[in-house]
């Protein structure tokens, strides 16, 4: 009943939603402007995505257009969806899903927004998501209430033992509390590893993913993956640091031992199987873990912002979902129309009422406002507000995912013992410097 | 003016010469011609940019694609022999039960009804650390407490591999060297059986030379299919972790549709065909002096 209930309200704030979205928006289409046109879309799959693509039917009542999905896939699939587009000449659809991850490798695949999307629109976004959206000076994507960056998720019982707390204490001098720094993850995950029952944190371990955590730890530590000119820099005080930190807490049985095989889902689903401690995690779980129904930690979870590497420098690698406008796309107006409204304030405010975080300004007030009353969700939006105001995208060149791939196996190798961080290092920066100079970057 | 009028034989394959065309010939003649440029996926004008061998001396010089190389004719190596092996057995037996044989030898066939991605998601799952079967039957029955990492050590990772291909295929030459135990005339065995010989002497010099035209084609089907073993592995391990299962259709393919590089892909797959080519020649050969020693011409 309490389902059903919850359900009708939240049906019913949909629709109350929506209808201020087509009265009220002023960004709103002219009835009848696009009559006719048929844009043609290439989205993201997925559960959590659906509910703002029910509001298309909107969009499509007040333009006269009409909108059909030829694609729904995860990005992963759809990169290489679009890049098999992109050599077969075929790219006259209009609207495709993007992520700040990947926009670059697209240079000609999509438009400039700036001149189809209004001046006074752009500036309601969080200015550092527009920035991270913008290559060589031109608006490749909005962004969608889906913005990304990681917080550190813990079962809080565990500083509620007093003997575990004193046992800590006498171990490593100092009191056990959620962690603040990167140093202290590390020491509490040895601690509170019991393998193969109970594991002090995971991360992910291949493809873009162990890179991006990387990547962020080496900020964090004060060094940078990349020089200016896109050179490697990662082979440095600094990146040693950051991969020592996956390889100590590997060797030392704290994580799983298939960590170097899992990505965001078998992540997700571990911290909610209550075998791991501490969890550096997306926001989008955050409703997921404090679920009783798919989480055995439900009621036991805190969140806390992202640590401190030892340059006081919190880990924030952060992206973001957008639509953008092929460059190809015969009705761009009314393509940039739906791009508008896929991502205006209303349709940020439906997908952020079920969790992801906004990349509207205002909108990031109205959830906060929105939680008071829930603790956990205050707590859940204090940690990711903070830790997105220091949160930074990938290095903007249209190799990232091309030196991932050369990065993360030598990553990998000094984890599982292969090879020495040195080696590890110097091979990766060695094949990326490779990668740039063959590329022509510099 | 006088019609250009084509040879009869001609017209009649034109249908066959049009399609393969198409499908085989153009195809394969571009991705010969992108092997020499240095083209891109993301930028199709890359198409026209001739870098000449550049890419095949890449590929002949890159340590990781000669260890790839050398995985995938291990993985080669190994999981054909045990298939053949385990098909021979399971024929052998199958071939002697007297009663639901048709069923059993439908049963046989189940695990090739299964989609090779189903089948490498349902070995990652049974072989996960973590929550996978096999790790916690080993747990329950007290064999081990330590979490077995199946998936990321070397040799576990290249077993499991080479679990899942044998589980899914071995019913292949189950199929073909049963087709063969029923092919054999009785008259040399029963010959054999007056001469004294024994059960293993029968199987040795009777039942196992009528098997081996059936073995080679087997073989030949399979060096194929393994020799371009993707999506068991690419779900399973991606190759990795530390390029540990890399084999060259994963690396090809992330090359080519992940990195987008798909002159430099195809290059490496042009270097790889040869690992096919040598097996299908090897494995003929073989089956063509088979078939001389059983008198059965070539």
């Amino acid at each position: 009943m309490k389902t059903l209930l919850s359900g009708a309200s939240c049906a019913v704030l949909v629709a109350a939603l929506a209808s201020t979205a087509v009265l009220a928006s002023p960004d709103a289409a002219q009835a009848g402007e696009f009559d006719g046109v048929t844009i043609e879309a290439k989205l993201i799959g997925g559960q959590q995505y659906e509910a703002l693509y029910a509001r298309i039917p909107e969009w499509e009542e007040a333009t006269g257009a009409s909108v059909e999905v030829i694609s729904k896939k995860n990005h992963f699939e759809l990169d290489k969806e679009f890049k098999s587009d992109i050599a077969a000449g075929t790219t006259d659809w209009c609207v495709g899903s993007n992520h700040s991850s990947f926009a670059s490798q697209y240079p000609t695949l999509y438009t400039d927004l700036t001149g189809l999307i209004g001046q006074d629109v752009v500036d309601e976004f969080v200015q550092a998501n527009i920035k991270a959206a913008t290559f060589d000076g031109r608006l490749v994507m909005l962004p969608r209430a889906q913005f990304d960056v990681s917080a550190l998720y813990y079962q809080k019982d565990l500083y509620d033992d007093p003997e575990k707390a004193k046992a800590f204490e006498a171990e490593y001098g100092y009191a056990l509390a959620v962690p603040e720094t990167w140093e202290q993850v590390k020491d509490q995950s040895v601690f509170f590893a019991d393998p193969p029952n109970f594991y002090g944190t995971q991360y992910a371990g291949k493809d873009e993913a162990i890179v991006g955590r990387f990547y962020e730890m080496v900020v964090a530590e004060g060094g940078d993956l990349f020089n200016d000119d896109f050179s490697p820099a990662f082979n440095s005080d600094a990146g040693k640091r950051a991969l020592q930190w996956f390889v100590d807490l590997y060797q030392a049985d704290a994580v799983p031992a298939g960590t170097t095989n899992y990505l965001w889902d078998d992540l997700g689903n571990g911290f909610a199987s209550g075998t791991i401690a501490l969890n550096l995690d997306w926001p989008g779980w955050a409703g997921f873990f404090n679920d009783p129904s798919s989480s055995k930690v439900a009621g036991n979870v805190g969140v806390a912002p992202a640590p401190k590497g030892s340059a006081g420098v919190r880990t924030g690698w952060s992206g973001f979902h957008g639509f953008s406008v092929t460059e190809d796309c015969e009705h761009k107006e009314a393509a940039a129309s739906l791009v508008d409204f896929l991502t205006n304030e209303d349709s940020q405010k439906l997908e952020s009422s079920a969790g992801p975080l906004p990349s509207r300004t205002a909108v990031w007030d109205h959830v906060s406002e929105q939680a008071k009353g829930d603790a956990y969700r205050s707590e859940v939006l204090a940690a990711f507000k903070e830790t997105a105001a220091t949160a930074f995208a990938v290095p903007p060149t249209p190799y990232w995912i091309e030196a991932t791939n050369l990065i993360y196996p030598e990553l990998q190798a000094a984890i599982l013992g292969d090879k020495t961080v040195d080696e590890a290092l110097s091979d990766a920066s060695e094949a990326v410097d490779d990668l740039m100079q063959e590329e022509g970057v510099y | 003016m006088k019609r250009l009028k084509l040879p009869q034989w001609l017209v009649l394959l034109m249908p066959a010469i049009i399609i393969l065309s198409a499908v085989v010939l153009i195809p394969l003649l571009l991705s010969l011609y992108s092997s020499f440029t240095s083209y891109r996926l993301t930028r199709p004008d890359s198409l026209f940019n001739w870098v000449g061998l550049f890419n095949y001396e890449k590929a002949v010089t890159d340590v990781k694609f000669w260890a790839a190389f050398g995985r995938t004719v291990l993985l080669l190596a190994v999981a054909l022999n045990l298939e053949m092996l385990f098909g021979l057995g399971l024929a052998l037996m199958i071939s002697k039960v007297t009663r639901g044989q048709r069923a059993l030898r439908t049963m046989m066939m189940f695990p090739m009804m299964f989609s090779p991605i189903l089948v490498g998601f349902q070995f990652k799952f049974i072989f996960n650390d973590n929550v996978g079967l096999v790790n916690n039957a080993l747990q329950s029955l007290g064999i081990t407490d330590t979490a077995i990492p199946w998936l990321v050590d070397g040799n576990l990772a290249m077993f499991s591999i080479i679990f899942a291909e044998v589980w899914t295929s071995t019913s292949v030459f189950g199929i073909l060297i049963l087709a063969g135990l029923y092919a054999i005339p009785r008259d040399p065995l029963e010959a054999a059986k007056v001469d004294g010989c024994t059960p293993f002497q029968s199987f040795r010099f009777v039942t196992l030379p009528f098997l081996m035209p059936f073995i080679y084609i087997a073989m030949a089907i399979r060096s194929l299919d393994v020799a371009r073993a993707y999506d068991i592995v690419q779900i399973m391990t991606n190759g990795g972790p530390a390029r540990r299962t890399e084999l060259l259709w994963t690396l090809i393919g992330r090359t080519g549709y992940v990195d987008a590089r798909m002159g430099y892909a195809n290059a490496m797959g042009y270097v790889s065909i040869f690992l096919a080519i040598f097996f299908t020649i090897y494995f003929f050969k073989k089956l063509t002096a088979a078939r001389k020693e059983l008198g059965m011409g070539v």
